[in-house]
């Protein structure tokens, strides 16, 4: 029995016809038909793969429960993610378990729409269409697009191109740093990525590389970062970021420097002439800033001299530093002399082969540049292209600039053949569409960065009807070249084969220790680089639309990237750390645009270029430069989420649609950066769903920091004892463990990963935009940002709240019901099935982690099979709240049984711990002196959250660490 | 006349649902609460842990790895009915089954709460008897348990007809678990969150 066949009979069938009466409705359990001796229902299996939800190319692991998977985890062995997992990593199943998954293939009958076909019968249409092309001459006429492809799915697609003689296959990725590249190639002769080696920097310098939200690998360089960054760590190197607003990478930054957008080349090249003025970088590079004024750079920067030059002296004298461009504000015209400018502050501050390593090229470095991407529109609007291929998770209709026209050179494409398995603006202009097995239903390999193979298997049979694209291909392309299988160009009979074949002198021998391992791991030998000096060019970037308007910033999404994470209605929960606004879609205006148009938060405004105009709510940032607005990109709702979960006629909001097609001429990149637009206040409102009421701790000390200079001496001295809080309760006994957790503010990043961790293995619904808005979400454990300081240019803590398992918890003695109870080992029990919703203990909790169930939410099919089977689903009218991931409790505590041993200091993660990519969170025994999360607890940095309320909390906070100024 | 025929009316039919009670419940056997027919197979427990002392856990291997008990594969029932029994008319339902490549649809019998996790490892590991809970499976014909607190099963309780069968409810659990630790000297867990979370 093959595993498909294994995964249709070991489903439990739900309850049938009710045997009459008030008996209980009769359920039948269905037992194999052949035993599996791998699978046991009611043990989990696990599948190592790659995560395809950005090019990043994380190593997952998935765990299957009776043949479905209901949970990511980050692949510990994998070099890129070391286990973490972002928080669209996390909410991949969403897109796996999507209700509006398309269902076989779908063939276009005239303007009716979709109509259901058989895959003989599609790949027919197609495969006839592609043979008259080829027969007739014009296989020129035959276009493929693909998401970033570098294994052997791309590489079989370029040998199907091949075979049928059609354009070279375009690799499309929106976010395709294609000036870091032209910039690498000028200065370094070298077309490539590097690694950037955040770890081993001691000062990073950002132009606006938003590198904790989507910049080429965020996990890997959030975790690399910290590890630079954090007190932790010992190293406390600093981290200077300039951009023009505060993104969550902005506020992660000792020194939040705000400029004019556009002008980092500027501020690059001053910060260099700064730096060879004061003697700290070769007097060669002189030249290459000798145009720059400092003091005409400060004024067209909008930072200040002395600002230049600290930031000169803090890098210039760093052993080594590392600076790093990106971001939209680093996206315009001027992409390419921006990235060159910082590829010199690097090559003078001798950060080249230290920080800055060419040899494990990123995979970012091998898209088709946006120009190619922009020509191909133009051959299918001038009517040359008759069949274009269109492979899953690219979607160019949204993701690219309107200004492109692309909507309307695809209707010229006689065929259009989509793999999109979940319906998109691209694949709704198909012909033909074909849909793809998700990727953890998929083969396939990926390599994030040179010398690092991941490999993709299998992790479950497909939720719906749906083939590799690989084997849809293989058979089209053999039908149309009129061959039979085994024979011709492409003659595998799957992708699986052909990869395998591809795969046996990687893995010698060990195809399963590989897959197990998830993929073949090794390193690159450096490349040694020189450096080109030459002049560096500070022309702003050249804006389209009315000069007198505001700069539009199009930033990247962490929870969407480009738009095709949206599909996630966990994503679309999950709050912006900054705005903590969800669901909606947001223009963010400077607190003096706001007075100017006399708009408050939730006025709708109209966006315009000219391009197109959006009408979008005002989000009003004290933060943001006042020429600027910025919106985030991907924003777009799925049918299934309408009106479920936001109002019928919410229409998606994408910036895109306001951006003129223009390419940064040198690297032929995308310019984001490109337009100014104007802004009309409409008159109507549509309120924001903010989650966080105020960002003022108001004197609560909520969220605790500490200057590292203190901080360095309480690590060698102690800190003074504080008195203990009187009180009249008697100590509680532990008998067992008594669990508990420290969570070091000073790591956490504020990426959300951990929300939309729990919530995947915890079976949170979601609530919907009203329901949140009223303050009904449900998430266990939420984020928060605090900000201190000036209002416009505030210092940042955030603080992951989730139940504090207290000592003396205020909600137990409240409950009428016992329902909220003290267990044996430290944490505060809720029993679902005794509570009756009363919520005194939600009123009562002074940390407001209490949810509680005001409707019966549902998981629209198939989204109820990612539920964790180790987890009640509650129901209408009863009080939850995070349980410590007692489930895994209980498992760690099963395994050390069976291995006849005591539970050992990390065999138990909770979820949000397990995906942390800064590992801010431990989870451990306190009574055990030697757990990692005791001895965090005795560390000096170590308080409780309201501490003075006398909760005795079993989850401590690290105080974050802070460098000089920024606080206040 | 009329207030004492009324009486005597209701009399009367509460005798009638009483008589009525005793004797559906006492013309069912112990063991058959649900109907042998509703399963798809007759399948006798007697005669395979009875008669041939097959062990519990050679059929419901999960139960010392899993949470679940577990099933027999179609095919492990055929390990042995290719060849014994293979001429009776319940043992070629299976035999067709096993033809058509199609798992048995067992009806449920015991099914807790979905907000109870009961893992049977963890009570095998501890050296359980399958019986302590499911009752004495070995002289049943067909496997059914009546469990919870019933009308019917408590009248026949004490009409000394019957003893109850285990009813599965968390007081017996909990009991059960009280008295392990305190007179075996056991470490059953008491917390409400090792069952409930």
């Amino acid at each position: 029995m093959n595993r498909r066949d294994f995964f249709k009979i070991v489903t439990v069938s739900g309850a049938a016809a009710a045997t009459g009466g008030c008996q209980q409705a009769s359920e039948s359990i269905l037992p194999l038909v052949v035993p599996n001796e791998h699978l046991v229902p009611g043990v989990a299996s696990w599948f190592s793969t790659v995560c395809r939800e950005c090019p990043a190319g994380c190593g997952v692991i998935a765990r299957n429960r009776e043949g479905r998977v209901v949970k990511l985890e980050g692949n510990p062995d994998h070099p890129v993610s070391a286990g973490a997992l972002c928080l669209r990593g996390q909410a991949a199943l969403q897109g796996l378990y999507h209700p509006d998954r398309i269902t076989g293939p779908q063939v276009r009958e005239g303007s009716a729409g979709f109509k259901a076909a058989t895959w003989d019968a599609a790949s027919k249409t197609v495969a006839d269409k592609l043979a008259a092309l080829k027969n007739g001459g014009k296989s020129r006429a035959i276009a493929v697009v693909t998401q970033l492809e570098n294994g052997n799915l791309g590489g079989l697609l370029d040998r199907w191109v091949q075979a049928l003689g059609a354009r070279p296959r375009v690799t499309l990725e929106p976010f395709a740093y294609e000036s870091i590249r032209a910039a690498n190639r000028a200065t370094f002769n070298r077309d490539a990525i590097p690694y950037y080696a955040f770890e081993d920097a001691e000062v990073v310098l950002s132009f606006g590389a938003d590198f904790i939200e989507t910049w080429l690998s965020n996990v890997s360089y959030a975790r690399t970062f910290k590890r630079m960054h954090s007190f932790r760590d010992g190293r406390a190197g600093t981290f200077i970021h300039v951009e023009p607003r505060q993104s969550l990478t902005a506020a992660n930054a000792d020194e939040w420097v705000r400029n004019a957008p556009g002008t980092e080349g500027l501020l690059a090249l001053a910060i260099l002439r700064a730096m060879v003025d004061e003697g700290m970088a070769d007097r060669r590079f002189g030249e290459a800033a000798a145009s720059v004024d400092l003091k005409r750079a400060a004024d067209e920067t909008g930072v200040s001299v002395e600002t230049i030059k600290r930031i000169a002296k803090a890098f210039g004298h760093a052993k080594p530093g590392l600076a790093v461009g990106g971001g939209v504000s680093v996206s315009g015209t001027n992409a390419t002399q921006t990235q060159i400018a910082i590829n010199l502050l690097n090559a003078a501050a001798g950060n080249v082969g230290k920080t800055v390593r060419f040899g494990a090229d990123s995979a970012y470095g091998k898209v088709t540049p946006y120009a190619e991407v922009a020509n191909l529109a133009g051959a299918m609007a001038g009517g040359e292209i008759e069949a274009l291929i269109l492979g899953p998770g690219v979607n160019p209709v949204f993701t690219l600039p309107s200004g492109l026209k692309l909507a309307d050179a695809i209707r010229k494409v006689p065929l259009v053949v989509s793999f999109a398995n979940v319906p998109d603006q691209t694949s709704e202009l198909a012909h033909v569409v074909l849909p793809d097995t998700h990727w953890l239903e998929s083969w396939g390999d990926y390599s994030p960065r040179e010398g690092v193979v991941g490999f993709l298997q299998p992790t479950m049979s497909p939720v719906r009807d749906s083939r590799p694209m690989g084997d849809t291909l293989l058979r089209i392309g053999r039908a149309a070249l009129g061959v039979e299988e085994g024979k011709g160009p492409i003659p595998w009979p799957t992708f699986e084969q052909y990869l395998k074949g591809a795969w046996a002198p990687l893995v010698k021998g060990d195809l399963e220790g590989a897959l197990r391992r998830g993929g073949v791991f090794g390193d690159v030998a450096p490349a040694a680089v020189t450096a080109k000096v030459a002049a560096a060019d500070s022309t702003p970037p050249k804006l389209a639309g009315d000069a007198g308007g505001l700069t539009l910033l199009a930033y990247p999404s962490l929870r969407f990237y480009d738009g095709r994470s949206a599909v996630s209605s966990w994503l679309q929960e999950a709050p912006d750390s900054m705005t903590q606004a969800v669901w909606d879609a947001w223009v963010e205006i400077s607190t003096d645009t706001a007075k100017k148009l006399g708009v408050v938060q939730g006025d709708m405004l109209a966006v315009k270029s000219p391009q197109g105009t959006l009408e979008l709510p005002a989000y009003i940032s004290p933060t943001l430069h006042p020429s600027a607005v910025a919106i985030p990109m991907g924003h777009r709702y799925t049918p299934y989420q309408r009106p479920r979960y936001v109002a019928a006629d919410t229409k998606s909001v994408n910036p895109m649609d306001l951006l003129p097609a223009v390419a940064d001429a040198t690297s032929g990149g995308l310019a984001f950066m490109s337009v100014k637009v104007t802004l009309t206040k409409l008159g109507t409102r549509r309120p924001l769903a903010v989650l966080q009421a105020t960002h003022d701790q108001d004197h609560r000390e909520i969220a605790q920091h500490v200057d590292l200079g203190a901080a360095r001496e309480q690590a060698l001295r102690g800190r003074p004892a504080e008195e203990a809080h009187p009180t009249l309760y008697p100590d509680q006994k532990y008998p067992g463990p008594r669990w508990g957790m420290t969570i070091d503010v000073d790591a956490c990043v504020g990426c959300q990963a951990c929300v939309v961790s729990c919530q995947a293995e915890n079976n949170v619904p979601v609530v919907g935009k009203a329901s949140a808005a009223y303050g009904r979400q449900l998430h266990w454990m939420r984020l928060e940002r605090w900000a201190e300081g000036k209002p416009e240019h505030p210092a940042n803590i955030f603080l992951p709240m989730l139940c504090q398992h207290c000592e003396v918890a205020p909600c137990e003695p409240v409950c009428p019901v016992y329902a909220a109870y003290r267990t044996e080992e430290g944490l505060n029990g809720q029993v679902y099935n005794r509570c009756v919703g009363t919520r005194y203990c939600g009123n009562n909790c002074p940390y407001h982690v209490r949810r509680f169930n005001w409707f019966q939410y549902e998981f629209p099919a198939p989204l109820e099979v990612q539920l964790n089977p180790d987890v009640t689903v509650r129901q209408l009218g009863v009080m939850e709240k995070c349980t410590m991931c007692v489930q895994r409790i209980i498992a760690g505590k099963d395994r050390a049984r069976d291995e006849k041993r005591a539970v050992r200091d990390g065999d138990i993660q909770t979820a949000c711990q397990q995906t942390c990519p800064t590992q801010a969170i431990t989870f451990g025994n306190l009574k055990d002196e030697g757990s990692g999360a005791t001895k965090l607890t005795h560390s000096p940095r170590a308080y409780h959250v309201l501490e003075e309320i006398g909760t005795r909390p079993s989850i401590t906070y690290l105080r974050k660490v802070v460098r000089g100024g920024g606080h206040a | 006349m009329t207030a004492k025929a009324g009486v005597g009316a209701l009399g009367a039919a509460l005798l009638a649902v009483l008589v009525f009670l005793a004797i559906s419940s006492w013309s069912r056997q112990p063991a058959a609460a649900a109907k042998p027919s509703a399963q798809p197979i007759n399948f006798p427990h007697n005669v395979h842990v009875g008669t041939y002392k097959i062990d519990c856990q050679y059929c419901h291997s999960d139960a010392r790895r899993s949470e679940y008990a577990g099933l027999p594969s179609v095919e492990r029932c055929m390990g042995c009915h290719k060849i014994a029994g293979a001429d009776k008319a319940e043992i070629k339902k299976l035999a067709e089954y096993h033809a058509k490549k199609e798992p048995i649809p067992w009806v449920r019998v015991n099914k807790l709460p979905e907000f109870t996790y009961f893992p049977h490892k963890a009570h095998i590991r501890a050296g359980l008897k399958c019986q302590t809970c499911h009752g004495a499976v070995e002289t049943m014909t067909t496997y059914a348990a009546d469990t919870g607190p019933k009308l019917t099963v408590d009248l026949l309780n004490l009409a000394g007809l019957r003893p109850a069968p285990p009813p599965l409810t968390m007081g017996w659990c909990v009991d059960c678990h009280r008295e392990q630790n305190a007179t075996a000297g056991r470490h059953a867990p008491l917390d409400c969150v090792t069952c409930h979370h």
